[in-house]
C-alpha cells in the first residue's frame, strides 16, 4: 500500500529528471557531420523514461484512487519523519559518516580519515562501552593500516595524505 | 588452435604468480559465497581494484577465481546451518541440510563439493567447444543485430529479475542513461555535464558498480540494529571432515542426473540474465520429476544435492560462453567481469577469440583449473568460514565500506571517484527499498555505451531504419525482446484467456520467420520444426476450447 504512494512520488520526480535533461540536452552541441547526432540516443532514452514513468504513475495513481483506505489515510507527519528516521537510522548513519570523510578527505588524507570513519561508524552502528571502543579503535587501525600498506606499497596507488600528514 | 592452447596454458599454469592470484581468488570466492549478505557478484567486484595492477590475464583469472568459489562457497553455510549463502544455492539447502541433521555432514559436504567440480568441468568443456563456434556465428552480425542483441539482451533481464516490469524497464533506462553523461564517444561533444570538468569525463564503470551494488547492499546489511550486532550466524557449526571417496562413487551411480543438470545450467547461463539462482531451482525441481522415489526430496536425497550444485557451476560456463563469444554477459558476475576487462581496454565480441586468443583460451583454461582449486581448498575454507560467521555484521560492513572508498580511488586516482561511488550507492539503496531491480540498471551501465556505438554505426552505414527488422539476425533478437517482454505478461494471465492460450504457440511460430529468411538448411530446417510445432501446438489450443 506504502509502496503505491512511493511509486507515486518516484515516478513524479522521474518526470521533473527527464524533463530537466531533455531540457539540457538541447545544450549539447551539433558538430554538422553526418550520421547520428551527440543528442540523439539520450533522447531516446529520455523519452522512453518519460513514457515508463508516466506509466508508473498512472497505475500509482489509479491504484489509490480505486482504493478509498489509502486515498482517505490522514498521515502525520511528525510520525511519519520520526518512523522513517528510525526505520533508516543506521543508513542515514552510514551516509552521514561517508559524506564527512569525503568533505574532509583533502585535510585528514585516506589514512587518518579513514581511521575515524571506521572508528566512528563501529562506534555509531555498534555498542558503546569501554570495551567496545577499544575494540572499534584497533579494528580501525588494523584495518585501514593494512589496507593502507597494501595500495601504496604493494599496488603503487598514491593515497591521498591530507594536509595534515604533508605538513609532518 | 592447439599451439594457442598450449601457449595460453603455459601462461596460466606455468606461472606461479597467476596460480597464486587464482587460489587466493578462489578462496575469497569461497567465504564470500559462503557468507549470507555477500554475493558472488559483490566478491568480484571488490576483487576488481586489486586487479588494475596485474596483467589482464592475472585480473581475470583472479575474478574467475573468485566466480567459481562463490558458486560453490554458498552450499557451505546452506548445508551447515541451513541458511543458503547465496541465491545460487537455495536448492542445495532443500536436501543438503536435512542430510546434515541426519547426522552426515561430511557426506552432504563432499556431494556438494563433488557435485560442483563435475558441473564445472563439463561446462568448461562446453566452454572451449562451443565459445569459438558461436563467436563465428556472431562474425555474421552487423551493428542492427548488436543493437538488437542487446536490446534483448536488457528486456530478458528485467523479465527475469521478477517484480515490476515497468520498474525494471525504469531502471535499465537509468543504467543506460548513467552510461551516456559525458564526453560522447564519436562526437567528442560533453553531455548533461552541467560546467563540470568531472562530469564531462564521466562516470567510470567501477564506481558506478560499487556504489549501486556493494555500497548500497552493505547498507541493507547494517539496517537492523540488533542484527547488525550480533554474529553473522547465530547456529554455527562444528568443523567436519569431508567425505570425498564416497560422494564420487555416489555421484558416479547418478551420473544421469549430474549430466542433465550440468546441461540445465549450462542453457541457463547462455541465456543473458539468468544465473545460477535460477539453474539450480530449475535442476532441483527436474531431479525431483525424474527421481523413481519423489518422497525422499526434502529429506536428504542424494540426487537433492547434486543436481542444483552441478547446476549452478555449469552456469558459469554458460555465462561466460556468452560474454566470450558476442560479449553480452550471462548474468550479474560476468557483467562485472566484462567491465574489468574493459578497463584493461580489453573488449569481447564475436572476434575476440581470433584476435586475443591467449586471453581467450587462457581465461577457458583459468576456469577449468579453479575448480581444482575449488576442491583444494574447500576444507581450509570450511575453517575460515567457521571462524568469519562469528564476526558481527556492522564491523564487516563499516571496513569494506571503507576499503571501497580505497578501491575506487586507486582507478584513476582522483576523489571524484569516490563522490559517484557515494551517488550511486545512495541511488541504489533508494532503488532497493522501492522495488526496483538493480540487475538492468547494472546491465545498462555495462551495455550503455556498446549500444549507441552500434547504433551510430548502423546509421552511419545507412539511414534506412527499416533494415532493423529486415536483417534477419536484427528481427530474431526483436522478436526474442517481444516476447521476453510479454513473458511476465504471460505468466500472470489466466490460462484460459486468449494471451494465456496462444503465447507459446505464437512465439513459436513468430520466431520462425527470421530463421526463414537467414537461409541456410540447418536453419531452415530449425525454422520448419519451429513452425510446424507452433501450428501444432495452435491447433492443440483450439481443439481443446471448441473454437472448430
Amino acid at each position: 500500500m506504502t509502496h503505491r504512494i512511493s511509486d507515486l512520488v518516484v515516478s513524479i520526480l522521474l518526470l521533473l529528471f527527464s524533463a530537466v535533461m531533455i531540457n539540457d540536452s538541447s545544450n549539447i552541441r551539433d558538430l554538422g557531420f553526418d550520421g547520428m547526432k551527440a543528442d540523439f540516443w539520450p533522447n531516446i532514452i529520455l523519452w522512453l523514461l518519460v513514457i515508463m514513468s508516466s506509466i508508473l504513475f498512472g497505475k500509482s495513481f489509479i491504484f489509490i484512487k480505486n482504493n478509498p483506505a489509502i486515498s482517505n489515510l490522514k498521515i502525520d507527519n511528525k510520525i511519519l519523519i520520526i518512523s522513517t528516521l528510525i526505520k533508516f537510522k543506521n543508513a542515514f548513519i552510514c551516509f552521514a559518516m561517508f559524506m564527512f570523510f569525503l568533505l574532509t578527505l583533502d585535510y585528514l588524507g585516506m589514512l587518518i580519515g579513514g581511521v575515524l570513519f571506521v572508528f566512528g561508524l563501529l562506534t555509531f552502528l555498534g555498542n558503546f562501552n569501554f570495551k567496545s571502543i577499544v575494540k572499534h579503535f584497533l579494528i580501525s587501525i588494523i584495518s585501514i593500516g593494512c589496507m593502507w600498506g597494501i595500495f601504496t606499497y604493494g599496488l603503487k596507488v598514491m593515497l591521498p595524505e591530507g594536509e595534515i600528514l604533508n605538513v609532518w | 588452435m592447439l599451439d594457442t592452447i598450449l601457449q595460453a596454458g603455459a601462461t596460466v599454469l606455468l606461472d606461479p604468480v597467476t596460480l597464486g592470484l587464482m587460489a587466493i581468488g578462489t578462496l575469497a570466492g569461497l567465504l564470500a559465497g559462503a557468507i549470507p549478505g555477500f554475493t558472488i557478484a559483490m566478491g568480484v567486484i571488490l576483487t576488481l581494484p586489486f586487479t588494475f595492477g596485474m596483467s589482464p590475464i592475472q585480473g581475470i583469472t583472479t575474478m574467475i577465481g573468485v566466480f567459481v568459489g562463490g558458486l560453490s562457497g554458498g552450499l557451505m553455510s546452506g548445508m551447515l546451518t541451513g541458511i543458503p549463502g547465496t541465491p545460487s544455492s537455495v536448492a542445495t539447502t532443500f536436501d543438503g541440510f536435512p542430510l546434515v541433521r541426519a547426522g552426515k555432514p561430511g557426506l552432504a559436504l563432499g556431494l556438494g563439493v563433488w557435485s560442483s567440480f563435475f558441473g564445472g568441468i563439463i561446462s568448461a568443456i562446453t566452454l572451449v567447444a562451443f565459445a569459438p563456434q558461436l563467436a563465428f556465428l556472431g562474425l555474421e552480425f552487423g551493428p542492427w543485430d548488436y543493437f538488437s542483441l542487446i536490446i534483448f539482451a536488457l528486456t530478458i533481464t528485467v523479465s527475469l529479475s521478477g517484480g515490476n516490469m515497468v520498474k525494471g524497464l525504469i531502471a535499465g533506462l537509468l543504467g543506460l542513461f548513467a552510461a551516456v553523461v559525458g564526453e560522447d564517444e564519436i562526437n567528442g561533444v560533453a553531455r548533461f555535464a552541467f560546467g563540470s570538468d568531472e562530469i564531462r569525463q564521466g562516470f567510470s564503470f567501477l564506481p558506478v558498480l560499487i556504489g549501486l551494488f556493494a555500497f548500497s547492499q552493505l547498507l541493507t546489511d547494517v539496517e537492523d540494529s540488533e542484527r547488525a550486532k550480533s554474529p553473522l550466524m547465530a547456529k554455527t557449526a562444528d568443523p567436519v571432515r569431508v567425505e570425498h571417496k564416497k560422494a564420487i562413487i555416489l555421484i558416479f551411480k547418478s551420473w544421469v542426473n549430474l549430466v542433465r543438470s550440468s546441461v540445465i545450467g549450462i542453457f541457463t547461463g547462455i541465456l543473458p540474465a539468468a544465473g545460477g539462482s535460477i539453474s539450480n531451482i530449475l535442476a532441483y525441481d527436474q531431479a525431483k520429476k525424474a527421481a523413481k522415489n519423489r518422497s525422499e526430496f526434502g529429506k536428504g536425497a542424494i540426487d537433492g544435492i547434486i543436481a542444483p550444485e552441478a547446476a549452478n557451476n555449469a552456469t558459469a560456463g554458460g555465462a561466460l560462453i556468452m560474454m566470450m563469444a558476442l560479449g553480452i554477459p550471462g548474468d550479474i558476475v560476468t557483467a562485472v567481469m566484462l567491465g574489468a576487462l574493459m578497463i584493461h581496454d580489453i573488449i569481447p565480441g564475436p572476434s575476440f577469440i581470433k584476435d586475443e586468443p591467449l586471453l581467450a583460451y587462457g581465461v577457458f583454461i583459468s576456469f577449468f583449473v579453479a575448480h581444482f582449486f575449488m576442491v583444494v581448498l574447500q576444507s581450509l575454507s570450511l575453517k575460515i568460514f567457521l571462524q568469519v560467521t562469528k564476526i558481527p555484521m556492522y564491523i564487516l560492513a563499516c571496513v569494506i565500506l571503507a576499503y571501497c572508498a580505497i578501491g575506487v580511488f586507486s582507478l584513476h586516482n582522483i576523489v571524484f571517484d569516490i563522490w559517484v561511488m557515494f551517488g550511486f550507492g545512495l541511488i541504489g539503496y533508494a532503488m532497493r527499498k522501492l522495488g526496483f531491480p538493480l540487475a538492468p540498471m547494472i546491465l545498462g551501465v555495462v551495455l550503455g555505451k556498446l549500444i549507441e556505438l552500434n547504433l551510430a554505426r548502423a546509421t552511419a552505414i545507412s539511414d534506412n531504419y527499416l533494415l532493423f527488422l529486415s536483417r534477419p539476425w536484427s528481427l530474431f533478437f526483436i522478436t526474442m525482446a517481444i516476447i521476453s517482454v510479454l513473458f511476465p505478461f504471460y505468466q500472470s494471465s489466466k490460462k484460459e484467456s486468449f494471451f494465456g492460450k496462444f503465447y507459446v504457440p505464437l512465439a513459436t511460430i513468430s520466431l520462425s520467420i527470421p530463421l526463414f529468411m537467414m537461409q541456410s538448411p540447418v536453419r531452415t530446417f530449425v525454422a520448419a520444426t519451429l513452425l510446424l510445432g507452433g501450428f501444432y501446438l495452435m491447433y492443440q489450443k483450439v481443439k481443446k476450447n471448441n473454437f472448430i
